[in-house]
């Protein structure tokens, strides 16, 4: 089974030297998608205060679901509740989650939420505001952000403009998009005046651990007709073994003279 | 009739009734979390998804190893002397295997449609694979288990068709049991950022099924004793020594493969220096293995059921720490949380090992589960029809 990983059609690209910790992403994310401040499907990374009196900083950045090419939590989902669209979006279905949270340990961005309050909860997770798009308009948080931080459009649009900023404003940025190659690329881009890590970023590789995933579970049903076929020729060669075995006993019981010679014949 | 009952249940063990009662208060807890929820009843988290409910999970997964290896020694490789410790390895199999479904069930966050598992199934996942094998395999168990059931009741006569197929249910059984064993391992290997390096390895799932084949028959080893005192039943200790020799060669490929995955994959220099991964990692491996190894090395220990039972404790205790490591205590916590769990989710858990208890007496009680001269008569008669004309000669 091959797996080819189309480019996703849109694209986010957060710039972190914009975002001023206002937090009206996360209010009308909250509203639009009808989830609790509690637990929004959008939160903001920051460095703190660093830096030594006058001279102080600090950065803020809201992050959500990377829409990664090649996902994780689709890998890992055990009912395929997370799937990812032709247009790159991963999407969440509510209906079919068991709650098993193994799309939490499995993301490597520490993405999905949970609604640990509800009686019967559900994963948390962005949709890309898929059914805005459908209507022509932008993701809320990309609608709303007041200095336009989150901008939103064709990926490659996004991701040309990330290169250009990084390239125009020279010295401004850290020369690194995360999100181009991190987890093998993802829709979600980021530029940032500061290194990533301080921002809290988890430090990801450039190929997803989906990969490893499948390469071991699709080799599955090869291992188990392996055993099913081994085991058995395992026990009936046993058994002929013990069988003839037996019967050179029985023979050899019967007459001893020709059951020496085979002795011999064989040492 | 209802004397009848009281007669019957004050002929049996006084402990029964405290593991009884220990039982009935963990699932009444057990209940309450279904109804109100993960967050007042667990200290899950978001840096925490899973807790001790899925540790203890992996855990009893591996010590239920035992069923399957010696299934196959015994059915498969022919170690007929084997056979009379088959029965209470199968019932502590199913039951360690129960268990596991129940607290499943208690850790689903929408435990009302666990069937979506059976509906919606994603091939790709790793934890699909566990939940499918050990489904299935809970039902082989039950299976292998169902002749001492049957045997003194009217519903004997079925004895011999169940018999005619317990080899081709067996190898099926030997099959799933490896595939979900080495599974589990397969649910971390795409936890790379997670997991720390020392246990993080893409050959988890051969460390997973190594380590429950010596879980498995420590198991039976210290069962076999604890049974003893218990019941006053147990196997010969014959048995015990000759499952005893196998724990040295399987502990040391494990030990081998471990250390050949680290120096491969460049990780050796954590070894001493990831401060507490470290101690747990070496604590794992000296408890379970590199004392076990030598212990049982001895044919002296192997002879002597208070000795090797030692022995299968320490390697319980090493392969359960493990296990706790791979899915706990060797996650990296995120954002400095780390996790310690709720009482609630420790009065389930201990509610359903109390269940487990109980039921393995009841069962252990009423039913041959100890009977050894009924069972040595049993390989001749297990193997297939077509045969069964040569082998009647005894």
């Amino acid at each position: 089974m091959s797996h080819t990983f189309n480019t996703p059609r849109y694209g986010f690209l957060i710039d972190a030297s914009k975002c001023i910790d206002c937090r009206t992403c996360m209010v009308s994310c909250s509203v639009e998608n009808n989830v609790s401040m509690e637990t929004t499907r959008i939160w903001i990374k920051e460095t703190g205060v660093t830096g030594t009196f006058p001279d102080l900083s600090r950065y803020t950045v809201p992050y959500h679901c990377m829409h990664c090419v090649d996902p994780s939590c689709v890998s890992a989902c055990t009912v395929g509740a997370l799937q990812r669209t032709e247009d790159g979006i991963v999407k969440y279905d509510n209906d079919i989650c068991i709650g098993c949270r193994y799309c939490m340990y499995a993301c490597p961005f520490e993405v999905p939420n949970y609604e640990w309050d509800q009686q019967l909860p559900l994963v948390v997770k962005c949709d890309m505001c898929f059914s805005r798009l459908e209507e022509g308009q932008q993701p809320a948080c990309a609608q709303t952000c007041p200095t336009g931080a989150i901008q939103f459009g064709k990926y490659e649009d996004m991701l040309a403009l990330a290169h250009r900023m990084i390239e125009e404003n020279p010295g401004k940025y850290v020369d690194h998009i995360y999100g181009e190659e991190e987890n093998g690329g993802t829709a979600t881009l980021y530029i940032s005046p500061v290194p990533f890590e301080e921002l809290g970023f988890p430090i990801a590789g450039t190929t997803s651990p989906a990969y490893s995933n499948r390469l071991v579970t699709e080799g599955t049903p090869l291992v188990a007709g392996a055993m099913l076929v081994g085991l058995s020729g395992a026990y009936l060669t046993i058994k002929n073994e013990k069988e003839e075995a037996e019967e050179e006993r029985r023979l050899a019981e019967q007459t001893p003279v020709a059951a020496g010679e085979e002795d011999s014949h064989a040492s | 009739m209802l004397r009848k009952l009281f007669h019957e249940l004050s002929t049996l063990p006084k402990y029964i009734y405290v593991f009884a009662a220990i039982t009935a208060f963990g699932l009444s807890i057990g209940i309450y979390r279904m109804y109100a929820g993960l967050g007042v009843t667990t200290n899950l988290s978001k840096a925490f998804p899973w807790g001790i409910w899925i540790s203890f999970d992996l855990a009893t997964v591996a010590l239920s190893g035992g069923a399957f290896t010696l299934a196959a020694l015994v059915y498969v490789l022919h170690f007929e002397s084997l056979h009379s410790a088959v029965r209470p390895t199968v019932l502590a199999g199913l039951l360690g295997y129960s268990s596991v479904l129940v607290i499943l069930l208690f850790d689903l966050g929408r435990w009302d449609r666990f069937y979506n598992v059976f509906l919606h199934p994603n091939f790709s996942s790793a934890l699909l694979e566990v939940s499918w094998c050990i489904a299935a395999y809970s039902s082989i168990l039950f299976y292998e288990l169902s002749p001492v059931l049957l045997e003194k009741s009217r519903w004997r006569r079925f004895l011999p068709t169940i018999k005619k197929y317990t080899i081709p249910i067996v190898i099926a059984g030997v099959t799933l049991s490896t595939m979900h064993q080495s599974s589990l391992g397969t649910m971390f290997v795409i936890m790379s950022p997670r997991l720390h390096p020392l246990w993080y390895s893409m050959i988890l799932p051969i460390f997973f099924l190594v380590s429950s084949l010596a879980a498995g028959i420590s198991l039976v080893i210290a069962g076999a004793t604890v049974s003893y005192w218990l019941f006053g039943r147990s196997l010969k200790i014959r048995i015990l020594a000759k499952l005893g020799w196998f724990l040295p060669w399987i502990l040391s490929f494990y030990v081998v493969l471990k250390f050949g995955e680290l120096l491969i994959a460049g990780e050796l220099d954590m070894l001493f220096s990831s401060g507490h991964y470290s101690v747990l990692f070496w604590a794992e491996l000296i408890i379970g293995f590199f004392i076990p190894i030598a212990w049982f090395s001895f044919k002296r220990v192997r002879n002597s059921r208070i000795l090797s039972m030692f022995g299968a404790f320490m390697i319980m205790g090493g392969v359960v720490l493990n296990r706790f490591d791979v899915t706990w205590f060797g996650m990296n916590p995120v954002d400095g949380e780390t996790y310690s769990p709720h009482w609630m989710e420790v009065a389930i858990l201990v509610g359903v090992v109390a269940g487990l208890i109980t039921i393995y007496s009841l069962v252990a009680h009423y039913f041959p589960v100890y009977e050894e001269t009924e069972l040595y008569r049993e390989p001749a008669n297990t193997a297939p029809r077509l045969q069964e004309a040569p082998a009647s000669g005894d």
